[in-house]
């Protein structure tokens, strides 16, 4: 719903840009171009800076050109002044989940400038997620922060015809953290935990898990793009459950923002962390060893593989489970290594 | 076929007051006795007041002379009053619960149990599951006291519902409830002129509203159905959006010192935090309710934000930011 609503978002934003834009010259400015589309709380001092620039740029008299860019802004600027009280009084929407739709919507100008500049994200298949109903996204994982999640969600906010928010499963850890729990909760997280995974698919929405788990979050820099191994395949038995399709998802970038030189387990015990990674910025610059290393991405999204005409029984048939379990792994894996090679450079 | 006789232990507490008065005007319900040890607050018609401590044997007496086929168990204290100590609370619960079943044991005519218990069972951690289904009650290990005090009262029903097969008990498992006249340990919490919270904590609460409290359980006494059921307005509510809803001003305190600082509030009279409340502050719980929607076949009329909204309504609060919306020039 939020994909909607962001979707709608930016269809609509440059037409607005289009009608402040001739408010400073009857002459008619070539509309801005549909690239930049800031926040949604910024949008209006955006507008207003950039039509005070072009009058000034005009030769107008710095009031003149004040009073022109004011033109486009008070319907704008009261909107966001509005949705902000709405906030301070705790009138928003929030599902049972936790899921935030105002905040994911506030903060994801900030993921897509995440995917676009600082990754240089590339998305490949997006279409193979499914459209509407429920669907299991399994993808690698690396690095404590759930970056890849977001990053997932964000190629198909961008991407996809019939872009949602995925919701995604985080490692327990995270939960016990504050203001990360809170954001991780508000941007659609849930504790992986196979209840929370049958409850997301039965209500019909798109779910990303990262099996390798903990496993994937301790991967040293040697061990980047392989693959661990994949639980007991918990998570096919939840797809066969729900009917769920399965769509491998290959991650190829996201093992190279946090280059983890060593791990410190005894640390990790004291301040019960799934370890303690030590990398060439963490934890010899404190909080700023947080901020991920700017790599090339490249998200892959593979064919789905149906899991609805087995039937819900197939749940139990150990074997099945695991040769399905192996056939995403795998791949997942041989995807990555084609992504790795692709993509060339890790930061360049 | 003769009307069922009902016997409600903790008659005089405000849930026990109002589930004593949903039963006393139900046509099928031809008795109605009220167990307590002090006398309900409003005179209940139709009501007989036992006046009796549920901690004493004479129980074992009592229960058999009603000759009920019904017994509801509300008896459970969740927020002891002032000057009752931890240990009074606990004796209540447990040796409460225990004279009870043992006084049904020997009430032959008793065919169905029906008690007030609370979800407080599930606990409150960082790693649950989003929603706890009934079956996940042992999932962690009881933390607090009044956990453990919950799980002794559900084995005791566990143990006589295994011995008495013709009985069927229903073990209500109640999130916490909220209501304009209800005054409960977060009613009190919430009504603080400056509500501390756990820093950078926001956890998603679900309560439900009085009104639900009392219809679950008059919709468990008409049709009981074996083991725990969970209680709750549907949805959830994050702490800091129902501050911000009921106009309160929020004091982050960091987690190391949020026990002072609620322990302060309990020293200054203001409030009284359980252990159980200031872990739910923390984490939070919710729970899954299908199966009192399809089993017993109840409804919440209120979801958690509604019932939210209707406390908030009772409180007549005023919102700041209305205020402020108020000065902004007209569209």
């Amino acid at each position: 719903m939020a994909g909607e609503r962001i979707a709608a978002d930016a269809a609509r934003g440059p037409s607005h840009a289009d009608s402040s834009g001739a408010a400073t010259g009857p002459e008619g400015e070539p509309p801005p171009s549909e690239h930049d589309r800031p926040a949604l709380p910024l949008r209006p001092a955006f507008l207003f800076l950039r039509s005070l620039r072009r009058g000034l740029a005009r030769g107008a008299s710095p009031l003149e050109a004040l009073g022109g860019a004011a033109v486009g802004v008070p319907g704008e600027a009261r909107e966001a002044f509005e949705a902000a009280l709405r906030r301070l009084e705790g009138d928003f929407p929030e599902d049972e989940w936790g899921f935030d739709e105002g905040f994911a919507e506030t903060v994801y100008p900030l993921l897509e400038l995440m995917y676009e500049r600082w990754w240089r994200a590339k998305a490949v298949g997006v279409p193979n997620v499914p459209g509407h109903g429920r669907a299991l996204l399994v993808a690698n994982h690396a690095g404590v922060l759930p970056w890849d999640a977001l990053m997932i969600s964000t190629a198909i906010l961008r991407e996809h015809p019939l872009p949602r928010f995925a919701r995604f499963l985080v490692l327990k850890w995270a939960f016990d953290l504050p203001w990360l729990s809170v954001a991780v909760r508000k941007l659609g997280g849930a504790v992986a935990s196979p209840y929370n995974a049958m409850r997301l698919l039965e209500e019909d929405h798109l779910v990303t898990v990262f099996p390798e788990g903990e496993r994937g979050v301790g991967k040293r820099w040697s061990e980047r793009y392989r693959l661990q191994r994949f639980g007991r395949g918990g998570f096919v038995e939840i797809a066969l459950r729900t009917g769920a399709p399965i769509v491998p998802v290959a991650v190829v970038g996201s093992e190279e923002i946090y280059p983890k030189l060593a791990n410190l387990p005894a640390m990790a015990r004291v301040l019960g962390m799934p370890n303690f990674p030590v990398t060439p910025t963490f934890p010899a610059l404190g909080p700023l060893g947080a901020v991920p290393l700017p790599s090339r991405w490249r998200i892959e999204f593979c064919e789905p593989i149906e899991t609805a005409h087995l039937g819900p029984e197939a749940a139990e048939d150990r074997q099945l489970v695991l040769e399905l379990s192996e056939q995403v792994r795998e791949t997942v894996q041989e995807h990555l290594l084609e992504g790795v090679f692709e993509r060339g450079a890790p930061f360049l | 076929m003769a009307g069922r006789r009902v016997l409600l232990t903790g008659v005089s507490s405000y849930l026990g007051t109002e589930i004593a008065r949903g039963l006393a005007t139900d046509p099928s319900i031809e008795y109605v006795a009220g167990l307590d040890d002090r006398p309900p607050r409003a005179r209940l018609d139709g009501v007989e007041f036992i006046e009796a401590d549920i901690r004493s044997s004479a129980l074992t007496e009592i229960v058999p002379a009603t000759r009920v086929d019904t017994v509801i168990h509300n008896k459970i204290v969740r927020r002891p009053g002032p000057g009752v100590s931890a240990r009074a609370v606990h004796d209540v619960n447990v040796i409460g619960t225990l004279q009870l079943v043992a006084a049904c044991e020997r009430t032959p005519s008793v065919g169905a149990i029906v008690v007030r218990g609370s979800a407080g069972i599930y606990g409150a951690e960082p790693e649950a599951p989003q929603f706890f289904t009934e079956e996940l009650s042992r999932l962690y290990p009881l933390r607090t006291r009044f956990q453990r005090d919950v799980g002794e009262i559900e084995s005791l029903f566990d143990a006589f519902a295994r011995r008495n097969r013709g009985v069927v008990c229903t073990m209500l498992r109640y999130q916490p409830a909220i209501g304009p006249t209800l005054d409960t340990q977060i009613t009190r919490y919430l009504s603080l002129p400056l509500v501390p919270t756990p820093l950078g904590f926001d956890p998603r609460l679900q309560l439900v509203h009085e009104r639900d409290a009392v219809d679950a359980t008059l919709a468990a006494v008409r049709a009981p159905v074996r083991g725990p059921v969970n209680v709750a307005g549907p949805g959830t509510i994050g702490l800091s959006r129902l501050l911000r809803r009921a106009g309160k001003a929020a004091l982050p305190v960091p987690r190391a010192l949020f026990a002072t600082a609620t322990l302060a509030a309990r020293r200054l009279g203001l409030a009284n935090v359980s252990p159980d409340l200031r872990r739910l502050l923390l984490y939070g719980r919710a729970v899954d309710t299908t199966r009192l929607t399809e089993e017993v076949g109840f409804r919440p009329r209120y979801s958690t934000p509604e019932a939210v909204e209707d406390w908030v309504r009772s409180r007549g609060s005023r919102r700041v930011t209305s205020a402020v919306g108020e000065l902004l020039p007209g569209r």
